[in-house]
């Protein structure tokens, strides 16, 4: 799984986007090799960048010590589970080799604020995932706020 | 005939108390489903709902899949993996693991990044759906045991 396809079509988040908005949004992501170690980001500084995993295994830390391991293709790590206000909240370790895609932050908030039927898709499927992986770092009264992360 | 008499006399009352059960019972069944249909509802408006149900199946399969080790220790992770175990001794049940993580980092364990990974990997770590982790005595002993990574090694030999 090499490709931003397929790791978009393997995605939950993204695989119900009808192709024309696949065909948009994947050119807005860029490759990125992962090795054992690699630190992807650090609470604190300020969020340039989303991620979505390709390969490999990341520990998400968070600040009150709570944290999430993400080794499927296609976890998507952004918003609750990365940043507030504009700044990292969690730091990225990558604990094997392997390979994402990062989309900058503000291209992909812009994306989801579009009043298209992607982009409310893909919030709610965000909504799922994180039920399925993070439900502790749901932040009910932000709902629908994308510019608060 | 009439009246009472005749009531008695056709089965009358029998019939009304059949009548009024399967109204009554047709009536809550009705009320049953009108308050249930929000969710049907909610499923017909939201698809994606149903399509989470079965990635979340695949993703619980492939945990189970993974809760027993499919690799071969070396020795020399064995001897990283008890080490661990002794930096958990001294955490909580439900504990932090980027603090483990820390601790495995002052203690100079051996590439403790590989080897943590192999921990969550073997489900010896698990989490607890909170953002904390919990560790897995039987399957520690299970997957550090000679016997049971001879077996492994023979297994993956054939």
């Amino acid at each position: 799984m090499s490709s931003i396809s397929d790791v978009l079509e393997k995605s939950i988040i993204f695989n119900s986007l009808e192709d024309t908005d696949l065909q948009r949004i994947a050119p807005m992501f860029e490759k990125w090799e992962l090795h054992t170690g690699d630190i992807l980001t650090t609470a604190g500084n300020t969020a340039q960048y989303f991620f979505i995993l390709g390969k490999g295994t990341l520990l998400l830390a968070m600040k009150d010590g709570r944290s999430v391991v993400l080794d499927a293709p296609g976890d998507f790590v952004a918003m609750e589970l990365l940043s507030d206000r504009g700044m990292y909240k969690t730091t990225i370790t990558a604990l094997e080799d392997g390979m994402a895609f990062v989309i900058p932050r503000k291209v992909f908030l812009d994306f989801i604020q579009e009043d298209t039927p992607g982009a409310a898709a893909i919030m709610q499927a965000w909504q799922g995932f994180l039920d399925q992986v993070a439900a502790f770092a749901k932040q009910i009264e932000v709902i629908n706020v994308p510019t608060i992360f | 005939m009439y009246g009472l008499e005749a009531i008695n006399a056709n089965n009358g009352w029998a019939t009304s108390v059949v009548g009024i059960t399967i109204v009554f019972s047709g009536l809550v069944v009705l009320s049953l489903v009108i308050s249930q249909l929000y969710k049907a509802l909610d499923l017909y408006e939201n698809p994606q709902k149903i399509r989470d149900w079965f990635s979340r199946a695949k993703r619980s399969d492939k945990f189970l899949e993974t809760e027993v080790p499919l690799f071969v220790l070396t020795e020399e992770q064995k001897e990283i993996i008890k080490q661990f175990a002794l930096l958990v001794r001294t955490l909580e049940d439900h504990f932090s693991l980027p603090r483990l993580f820390e601790l495995a980092q002052i203690s100079g364990v051996k590439n403790f990044h590989s080897n943590l990974n192999i921990l969550l990997k073997s489900a010896i770590i698990f989490p607890d759906k909170e953002g904390f982790f919990c560790w897995d005595q039987d399957m520690y002993i299970k997957t550090i045991s000679n016997r049971n990574s001879l077996k492994k090694m023979e297994d993956n030999r054939k």
